[in-house]
């Protein structure tokens, strides 16, 4: 990949220090691009949105009352009301919750095998290397969602199960990419003449070789949230994941889908906030990557 | 050439391991598949015999590693066992199947790169244009929409609202037109940002600059050098699209009843039908393979530069 | 009126032998509710003569997941739950649930259990047999060799041959609903020696032409049927689990016919032109707590608690919502119209009371919680709804609705999704639920089938989880056994209606919710097609297609 080269030719040539200085610059840069800037606002609202739902949800979203059901949208009910006469916005806002949180759980999970396993096959080379790489090889040989969907599927329902599955499948990505990064950083002067006084392979990674190489992995890491949030919407839909009455995007999609005649409109609102919320890690992910190396814009 | 044959001696390995992984999988299920089985097939719970006699049947008194083997040895000649619930051959049903999925597959591919390639290309062109902000912000919101969401509004504005088009089933060119569209459209915007940036990336080289000093007009610049090796970087990606896409209609599938493998698989998950579930791991996975070598042997045909160890193929050593 | 004969066509067919003038007069006369009954069900005399209608085409029907079992003596390709008119009973059923004769012509109860049936003449199967006393002979005891020998009990030699025409039935407990019963389609008559599943041969106005499991069913007219043939040249039933699907399949006019609507696309099928009718009430939504105390499923067997329930859930709003009107505030759970207003009127079932329902579960020791749940003793009134029987595709909003009506007197209930039949089953062996939430069909013109079936210790099918996490024991059991016996038709509802106040307003163990109307909808060119409540008895011998 281009930009894994661009961005490993800049590791090379900067040592801890300095990166520390270059990172105040890249913050700079980072809050003067405008689709940036558009990702962190919207990443920011989701954030403040996920952490004060409780407070900020009109009603309570499992509140039922049948017979004021598809009301269109008044000033008692925001967006209306579905097929139970819940509050669609109190459940779009307590949706974000589960889908943001576990999106975000999910990715720190694979965030840390990935880097993990990138970072010992890098590092170890031979023989572990191949066979980390092989088996790396095969799950990304096969279409990450259909992985998941057939492992959580025979996990059985519920979340915990759909977060297990979405772990074991995609933290590949990480993987490949690390020990790519890895491979590059590993044959630098700084880290061969550090590796010559002595110093042992963790403290390695951790002071020298992470550092150097987080700033592709950050970019991953933010638009792998958005991948991971569509991914939790598709498996949810498919009836995976929370049960009811939880609200989650993915699921108030499910129930939608059976009154398009009726009340389009719910599948509509479920869908808006999956998709603004993917586009502001997006939009901060491609931020993030143009800062990071302008070359590409 | 010793390339190429690794590469597909490499297939082995690969294909031996997504074996293990479907049979993997099928372990994970909770409950004990040949009660289900029994149950299914003649409506009532067995008995201890019956389930004893059962699960001597369906050979799961033997341990993991010999009904492993025995069945990958099935796998290898093309059995991939019964589904339990139709009671049909796994292959027979997803090969009869298969046609559909590839025919969704091939026009969404198709249109996403006859929306998503032109676009980019002209986006690329015209840098920092209104078409490339356009193009650019576009594709970026189909990337970030769900595309079965996608779908559904589609089906909304066209079948509900507009009356245009019909939303389920199969037969004819108009009903392809909505799930083929709510695949592609993902897929287009992906392509569109993928062509301009490989177009930005050549505009910018050595020989570009050479031919425009030599004097050629613009056009011939970008649509003769410069997109041909651009296209390359794209090609390959179509194959990988086409690949994923032969994958990810599972869902479009199961929202338009279109009647492919996809739809199957996610079925035979709700059905805890394990077998099938088996089945469609190795078969998908050995299409996705197959798709994959293609795509790297039409790559190293087209650019001729590239050979062992390439940045773009996966990763081999 | 069940032991009365009366004809099943007003035109004799000429292949019948000469008829005596006694019979003739029954055949003309009116006056016994089983003719009245016949007239009413039968659909070619409420409809324009068969002597208009259309003959010819293909008819194709959307049903949902084949249900049917394809081995051992239980196999039941195109019988049930699926009648696709390949087989016939000794009787059959109108939608008043009177007795109709179809391969029996009369039949007494001889004491003190033996039913004499006499057969009709000059039917044969579609094979060319004979229909005689041998065959129904052969179905029975098929029958007698699975557990419990079906609802009606046959025996293992319970079924003597007396001529070719005369067959003696002796059930394994003494059942006066025998007859009753054998409108199922389970019981029909199978031609001997033949084999059920790649050959299902019968003597109805439709033969099997092919079957592909779970993908569909085919018949075609039977030239030699020994009643009016059949308008339709051939009918294909094709298996559509997925109600969206099969929704589609009926609009884009790959089925004609669409079996099991659900409620929320009734109206808008009616708008855009289909044929969109609801049957009388044949069957109920309810769930059934489970009183067992095994597996650590203790909650429910507290009355309490349960009547807290019954109380606790909002039946008109659930009717008016979630059914979108579509069903009854019938609470019998058997339909009202089998039992009779003065029966069913015993049964009160339960006003929406929520206050009561709290008081009730105060005062059994369920403290409320901070976050709205009960507690006793550190346990969180926490219970396991199973959705449910036969899919949960039938039971779409009803979860969620008894769910949070629940959660309002700190009822905790967490939604447990089987996707079908077997793992319903399953999971009903592994005894693990609170609440199953089931929909039931009055399946044959026995008011304590379901009663009997479910509900009663011995079971009819010899016993199953049914009867370990239901069964109350006691009066209900006494009540039951002899309405089982008793060959009064007006005790039989009696007792019935007793036995279900017991146990609906005494125990509370079923909690019921609605009655259900079956919603078909057909394709305008679809003439002749009766929705009747059972949904079994659907004759496709009377439909015609019009161009």
């Amino acid at each position: 990949m281009a930009e894994k080269s661009a961005l490993t030719a800049e590791a090379q040539r900067l040592p801890l220090a300095a990166a520390l200085v270059e990172r105040n610059a890249l913050r700079r840069r980072l809050v003067a691009d405008p689709t940036a800037l558009a990702g962190l606002f919207i990443v920011a609202m989701v954030v403040v949105v996920t952490v004060a739902a409780p407070l900020l949800a009109p009603h309570d979203p499992n509140a039922q009352d049948v017979l004021n059901q598809f009301r269109p949208p008044s000033a008692h009910h925001l967006l209306g009301t579905d097929e139970f006469g819940r509050d669609e916005l109190s459940r779009i806002i307590a949706g974000t919750r589960i889908s943001v949180l576990t999106s975000l759980a999910v990715g720190a999970a694979i965030l840390a095998i990935g880097v993990l396993v990138g970072t010992v096959s890098g590092l170890a080379g031979g023989l572990l290397d191949g066979t980390i790489m092989r088996v790396v090889d095969v799950l990304l040989a096969f279409p990450s969602l259909l992985l998941a969907l057939a492992v959580a599927g025979t996990l059985g329902p519920g979340l915990f199960h759909l977060a297990l599955a979405m772990t074991a499948v995609w933290w590949v990505d990480y993987a490949r990419l690390v020990r790519g990064l890895v491979l590059g950083v590993k044959e630098q002067q700084y880290v061969e003449s550090a590796r010559a006084l002595g110093m042992s392979g963790r403290r390695l990674a951790l002071r020298h070789i992470l550092p150097n190489i987080a700033p592709p992995v950050i970019v991953l890491a933010t638009l792998q949230t958005a991948r991971l949030l569509l991914a939790l919407a598709a498996l949810s839909f498919l009836g995976l994941g929370v049960g009811p009455p939880t609200a989650e995007w993915g699921a108030m999609l499910n129930d939608g889908k059976n009154f398009l005649d009726t009340a389009p409109q719910l599948m509509l609102y479920p869908g808006l906030a999956i998709t603004i919320t993917a586009l502001g890690f997006n939009l901060l992910g491609e931020g993030l990557r143009d800062v990071l190396d302008p070359g590409l814009r | 050439m010793p390339y190429v044959a690794r590469r597909v001696a490499y297939l082995i390995p690969t294909w031996l391991a997504i074996t293990l992984l479907a049979f993997f999988i099928a372990q994970l299920a909770p409950g004990d598949p040949a009660s289900v089985y029994f149950e299914r097939l003649n409506g009532r719970p067995p008995g201890r015999i019956e389930l004893a006699r059962t699960r001597h049947q369906l050979g799961l008194d033997q341990p993991v590693v010999e009904r492993y083997l025995r069945w990958l040895g099935h796998a290898v000649q093309g059995n991939l066992g019964r589904s339990y619930s139709s009671g049909l051959p796994v292959t027979h049903e997803l090969l009869s199947r298969f046609p559909a999925t590839l025919e969704l597959a091939t026009t969404a591919t198709l249109l996403a790169v006859l929306l998503g390639v032109p676009l980019g290309v002209i986006a690329a062109s015209r840098r920092n244009s209104l078409i490339d902000h356009v193009t650019r912000g576009a594709s970026l919101i189909a990337a970030s929409a769900p595309g079965f969401w996608v779908a559904y509004m589609l089906i909304i504005l066209f079948s509900v609202k507009l009356r245009l088009l019909p939303s389920f089933g199969t037969g004819g060119v108009n009903l392809l037109i909505l799930p083929a569209l709510a695949l592609g459209l993902g897929e287009a915007g992906l392509l569109a940002r993928l062509a301009r940036s490989s177009m930005l990336e050549v505009l910018r080289e050595e020989y570009v600059t050479t031919a425009r000093a030599k004097g050629l007009p613009e056009w011939r610049v970008t649509w003769q050098h410069a997109l041909r090796n651009a296209l390359i970087a794209v090609v390959t990606q179509v194959g990988l699209v086409f690949g994923f896409l032969l994958a990810y209609s599972a869902i479009v599938e199961v929202i338009f009843v279109w009647p492919g493998i996809g739809a199957l698989a996610v079925n035979a998950i709700n059905q805890r039908d394990y077998p099938m579930i088996e089945g469609f791991v190795v078969f998908a996975g050995t299409v996705f393979i197959l798709v994959n070598l293609a795509v790297d042997l039409i790559y190293m045909a087209l650019d001729p530069r590239i050979s062992l160890g390439s940045q773009t193929v996966p990763a081999v050593g | 009126m069940s032991d009365l004969p009366g004809p099943e066509h007003p035109l004799p067919s000429p292949s019948l032998h000469p008829v005596t003038r006694r019979q003739l007069i029954r055949m003309l006369g009116v006056g016994t509710i089983g003719a009245s009954g016949l007239l009413a069900g039968c659909s070619s005399s409420s409809k324009p003569s068969s002597a208009t209608a259309k003959r010819g085409g293909t008819l194709t029907v959307g049903a949902d997941a084949d249900g049917y079992v394809l081995s051992g003596p239980s196999a039941n390709v195109g019988q049930y739950p699926l009648n696709a008119n390949i087989f016939e009973g000794l009787v059959r059923m109108d939608p008043d649930y009177g007795i109709v004769p179809v391969l029996a012509t009369s039949w007494t109860l001889r004491p003190p259990n033996t039913w004499r049936f006499t057969l009709r003449r000059g039917v044969r199967f579609h094979n060319g047999q004979p229909f005689t006393a041998e065959a129904v002979k052969y179905t029975f005891d098929l029958i007698a060799t699975t557990g419990g020998g079906g609802t009606p009990g046959f025996a293992k030699h319970g079924t003597t041959i007396i001529d070719d025409y005369t067959v003696d039935v002796t059930p394994t407990f003494p059942n006066a609903r025998l007859v009753e019963q054998v409108v199922h389609p389970e019981n029909y008559i199978i031609a001997p020696g033949t084999d059920p599943v790649k050959h299902p041969t019968g003597t109805g106005p439709f033969q099997f032409a092919s079957y592909q499991r779970q993908q569909q069913l085919a018949v075609k007219r039977f030239a030699g049927y020994w009643g009016q043939p059949a308008l339709l040249d051939a009918i294909t039933f094709k298996f559509i689990p997925d109600s969206n699907a099969r929704l589609l399949a009926l609009e884009s006019g790959s089925v004609d016919v669409m079996l099991i609507v659900p409620n929320q696309d009734a109206a808008d099928l009616q708008r855009k032109g289909f044929r969109v009718g609801a049957s009388p009430v044949g069957a109920y939504e309810a769930f059934y707590c489970n009183i067992s105390g095994k597996k650590g499923y203790t909650i429910c067997q507290d009355p309490s608690v349960r009547k807290a329930i019954e109380y606790a859930i909002d039946r008109e709003a659930l009717i008016k919502g979630i059914y979108l009107g579509r069903a009854a505030a019938e609470q019998s759970m058997i339909p009202s119209r089998l039992l009779g207003p003065a029966n069913a009127a015993k049964i009160a079932g339960y006003t929406f009371d929520p206050a009561k329902a709290r008081q009730l579960l105060d005062s059994a020791g369920w403290t409320a919680g901070a976050n709205g749940v009960r507690s006793k003793g550190g346990k969180p009134l926490s219970l396991q709804l199973i959705d449910g029987f036969p899919s949960p595709d039938s039971h779409t909003g009803v979860p969620e609705f008894i769910q949070a009506q629940l959660r309002q007197v700190g009822i905790d209930v967490s939604i447990v999704v089987t996707p079908d039949n077997a793992a319903y089953s399953a999971r009903m062996n592994a005894l693990a639920g609170d609440l199953w939430l089931e929909q039931g069909n009055q399946n044959d013109a026995n008011p304590a089938f379901l009663p009997a079936l479910l509900f009663s210790k011995k079971g009819l099918f010899g016993g199953s989880s049914y009867q370990t996490m239901f069964a109350p024991g006691g009066t209900f059991d006494v009540l039951i056994n002899q309405a089982l016996a008793t060959p009064s038709e007006a005790e039989v509802k009696s007792l019935v209606a007793q036995a279900m106040h017991v146990l609906i307003d005494g125990d509370a163990i079923v909690v019921p919710l609605a009655g259900i109307e079956r919603i078909v909808a057909t394709s305008s060119k679809v003439r002749g097609f009766d929705n009747e409540p059972s949904q079994l008895q659907v004759r496709y011998d009377r439909v015609s297609l019009a161009t």
